[in-house]
């Protein structure tokens, strides 16, 4: 606060050098924004689709499901460590 | 505020007891952490400009002194005159309606005063009122100059508010953890937002619309047949 730093990297924020650009630059980000929220909930309700569908399935579909997935799981764990 | 002292002693001395709560129940001289209260009260700023202000100084103070947000900056990692001022504001607790003339009448004419304002609200207030006193500024477009340790960099009003709204830390201060939009919005405390944009549904269709060079002449449903 001090000193006058002269900064080499300043960053300038005079606002209305160029307004349209800045609304466009406003409307990415609102929109990011938008999107975000909205990815937000779909992962939300798949993930509760999700258990609601290992809720429907049987005992054995679900120890199947699981061995497919560990499977899976350590067939990439192995593949890793080796040279391709 | 009735037990204000020109300097932090008495603040400072009355965590965890006397003192007054701030709106959501935490203690103002701890929300901040340790080592930045410790930074800010050493610090020649908070000596020299914030002895004995008032909530009417702060504005002065802002006006002509901040000209950057920022928690600590540079290698020193010296307070940020943005963050001394909140520290001043945690210790003032400025009304409500102090704080609605920082956001609107002084917020519209200086921008790092609204900065200020959403920063302090977000620090104090309750969950509600957070998302509405914050959210109108998403369409706040200003450029703020952020600085931190590693430099300086460029972002907007409606970037900080949305930072405060979402992330943990903010200006070295980490802050408290409020409860979800959609929580509030399922518990019926909120309506949900909308965007100054306009409906998104309405969005995308008339993007559709214009990139198929139609006009808006057919009426919602005129293409199942329905009139």
């Amino acid at each position: 606060w001090d000193d006058e730093e002269d900064d080499v990297d300043d960053v300038d924020d005079t606002d209305d050098l160029d307004p349209e650009s800045e609304y466009a630059a406003w409307k990415l980000r609102e929109l990011r924004r938008i999107k975000r929220e909205r990815e937000a909930i779909e992962g939300r309700e798949k993930e509760l689709e999700e258990i609601e569908r290992r809720k429907g399935l049987t005992e054995e579909e679900r120890k199947a499901e699981d061995d497919e997935y560990i499977a899976k799981q350590k067939e990439e764990k192995d593949g890793k460590g080796k040279m391709a | 505020m009735a037990n204000h002292r020109a300097d932090e002693k008495r603040f400072l001395d009355e965590r965890g007891s006397g003192g007054p709560l701030a709106p959501n129940g935490l203690n103002p001289a701890t929300i901040m952490e340790k080592p930045v209260r410790e930074r800010i009260i050493d610090c020649y700023f908070w000596k020299d400009q914030c002895f004995a202000l008032n909530e009417a100084d702060i504005v002065d103070r802002v006006v002509v002194h901040v000209k950057f947000i920022g928690g600590t900056y540079g290698d020193a990692q010296r307070p940020s005159p943005f963050l001394c001022l909140a520290f001043k504001l945690l210790q003032l607790g400025p009304s409500d309606d102090i704080l609605r003339e920082y956001l609107d009448f002084g917020g519209e004419k200086f921008k790092y005063l609204r900065a200020l304002a959403c920063f302090y609200i977000r620090l104090t207030r309750q969950a509600k009122n957070v998302y509405n006193l914050l959210e109108p500024y998403l369409e706040d477009r200003r450029k703020l100059k952020r600085k931190t340790r590693m430099g300086t960099a460029l972002t907007f009003i409606d970037q900080f508010v949305d930072d405060l709204l979402t992330k943990e830390r903010v200006c070295a201060t980490t802050l408290w953890k409020m409860p979800k939009r959609e929580i509030l919005e399922d518990l019926e405390v909120l309506e949900p937002r909308i965007s100054p944009l306009g409906d998104i549904e309405d969005l995308l269709e008339s993007d559709v619309e214009e990139m198929d060079g139609k006009g808006r002449d057919k009426s919602p449903g005129s293409e199942f047949g329905e009139v």
